[in-house]
């Protein structure tokens, strides 16, 4: 069969199963009862991106300095130490570093925020990190050789090229972050973690995706965000998605 | 929806199903402390008389009920007026006794067997500091809803389950005529209340009337004066056909129920929340006290 053909079959087919998706759930009434959560889900939405707005911007705004820090020849003894402390964050289970912070942070957002901060920490240090220590040494290089100082060399020829790989820090960092949210709500900070694990206590599916759904969609949004940004961003000639 | 619900459900408890032996009994419980204490202390009773025993705790109350029917668990303890409420639909108000007689009908039919009661009956309440009730006048559920209608501005702390359930949180602002918007609600997991409640986070938490840090933390619990909650009395609820396999397990079971009570329950609890006692200890002494292993 010619290959052309086979495609607009499976085309079809795809069209055909989606219609018939369509008919099962409008006739046995799921729509209804997740119509029935969207007001719910559009007030939790909003608590959940400024959670993760927050937390991952404050996040960014400590990790790069600091894995720029960290990348320095004169911190290269303690470097990799201080990274271990980081990832503290990272292996204590979230829920944990969340009471945490809750028993002296107290309840609701500001807790919550710094639970979510300090998981989100290391991925990004870690990136930043592992970007400017893999820069060509021959840049490096021909950069002094024409007499950069050392800051003109960070900036114009370090992070630059280590851009690409800091951005796909970010990337995993915030996506992570977006799926860690839900956990918030154990702390009474909101989110649509309300909806996942109310869903999970009454054993009620619809309200569990009404909350497990718009979680996996921001979860993509943010990616596809810093992708885009990233995209944009990274200059022309280091930059693989554009090359 | 019926549909979605089944095959879901399928799917999610295909992955643990394990069949039931003669003697292998799996002891199921909810996500809080008492339900923690009860489920451990039938564990390590039952494993003395013999049994296998598997403890399974710290579920939602739904879906320990869905895999008690669906035959993964074998028992735990469950309170009258939330099987009444919550899996019968039953919303008419009923006398303790009727409570237990209901239920234990239209379990029944379920192939569920409601053993003994205790004495021990954990309803939900609303409960605030002591000392703030007294400033603001409010000893029931009437004054409160008032305090709320007269736009006090307070806020409360809510668990996830209470919040959606049918003796919960919206029928109970219907009954009692109040509205509260959602930013007023905090909603968390159930043992947090108390500590939001205690750091005067919230004006308002959801308690569980044997709870040990009620006393402890000097909290009021408001009156339900208009009879809006059922009777919440502790029983062990068993699977009919492991009582079948196992015809001395009621007797044993029932020997246990008949020991607790309002003051026992919130004594054990007390020695977890707030003396920090290990679960396993304080389920350990109190079969010791009472002659049981």
């Amino acid at each position: 069969m010619p290959i052309r053909s086979m495609k607009g079959a499976l085309k079809a087919l795809v069209l055909v199963a989606i219609f018939f998706a369509g008919v099962w759930s409008q006739s046995s009434g799921v729509i209804d009862d997740f119509i029935w959560y969207l007001p719910d889900v559009q007030y939790l939405v909003v608590q959940h991106i400024w959670l993760t707005v927050m937390s991952g911007s404050l996040a960014i705004l400590v990790a790069i300095p600091l894995g720029i820090v960290l990348s320095r020849p004169s911190m290269a003894r303690v470097a990799e130490s201080l990274m271990q402390v980081l990832n503290v964050g990272t292996t204590i289970p979230t829920l944990a570093v969340l009471a945490l912070s809750m028993s002296f942070l107290g309840i609701g957002t500001v807790p919550a925020v710094f639970g979510l901060f300090v998981a989100t920490l290391l991925p990004i240090t870690r990136n930043t990190y592992a970007g400017l220590k893999g820069v060509n040494p021959a840049l490096m290089e021909a950069a002094a050789g024409i007499g950069m100082s050392p800051m003109q060399r960070l900036f114009k020829v370090e992070l630059p090229n280590a851009l690409y790989v800091i951005f796909a820090g970010m990337r995993t960092a915030l996506t992570i972050n977006v799926g860690t949210v839900p956990l918030a709500f154990l702390i009474g900070a909101g989110g649509l973690g309300e909806l996942i694990f109310t869903g999970i206590d009454l054993y009620d599916p619809v309200m569990m995706l009404s909350g497990a759904i718009p979680t996996a969609l921001l979860a993509i949004v943010v990616d596809a965000l810093i992708a885009t940004t990233a995209f944009l961003v990274v200059p022309r000639g280091v930059n693989p998605g554009r090359a | 929806m019926k549909t979605l619900t089944t095959a879901l459900t399928s799917i999610a408890l295909a992955s643990g199903i394990s069949l039931a032996n003669a003697n292998e009994i799996s002891v199921g419980g909810k996500n809080f402390t008492e339900q923690q204490i009860l489920s451990t202390m039938t564990t390590q009773y039952l494993d003395n008389l013999g049994y296998d025993v598997d403890n399974r705790s710290g579920m939602g109350s739904a879906v320990l009920r869905q895999a008690q029917e669906n035959g993964q668990i074998d028992l735990y303890w469950e309170y009258t007026g939330t099987s009444l409420i919550n899996y019968n639909d039953i919303t008419e108000s009923l006398s303790p006794e009727d409570t237990y007689q209901r239920v234990k009908e239209l379990d029944a039919e379920k192939g569920l067997t409601w053993l003994e009661p205790s004495d021990a009956n954990n309803t939900y309440a609303l409960a605030m500091r002591e000392e703030a009730a007294k400033e603001r006048g409010i000893e029931t559920l009437s004054d409160l809803a008032e305090a709320v209608n007269n736009e006090e501005g307070l806020t409360f702390a809510l668990n996830a389950e209470f919040y959606a359930r049918e003796d919960g949180w919206r029928p109970l602002m219907e009954a009692y005529d109040f509205r509260v918007g959602r930013g007023e609600v905090s909603r968390m997991d159930s043992g947090l209340v108390y500590q939001a409640l205690r750091d005067e986070e919230v004006d308002v938490g959801l308690v569980f009337a044997t709870d040990g840090r009620i006393p402890a933390f000097d909290f009021y619990v408001l009156e339900d004066d208009q009879g809006f909650f059922p009777a919440y009395a502790l029983a062990p609820v068993v699977r009919t056909e492991t009582l079948e396999a196992n015809p001395e397990l009621a007797e044993q079971m029932n020997r246990l129920s008949a020991l607790l009570n309002d003051e026992t329950m919130a004594a054990l609890n007390a020695r977890v929340d707030v003396e920090r006692e290990t679960i396993e200890d304080v389920a350990e002494s109190f079969l010791e006290e009472n002659d049981l292993i």
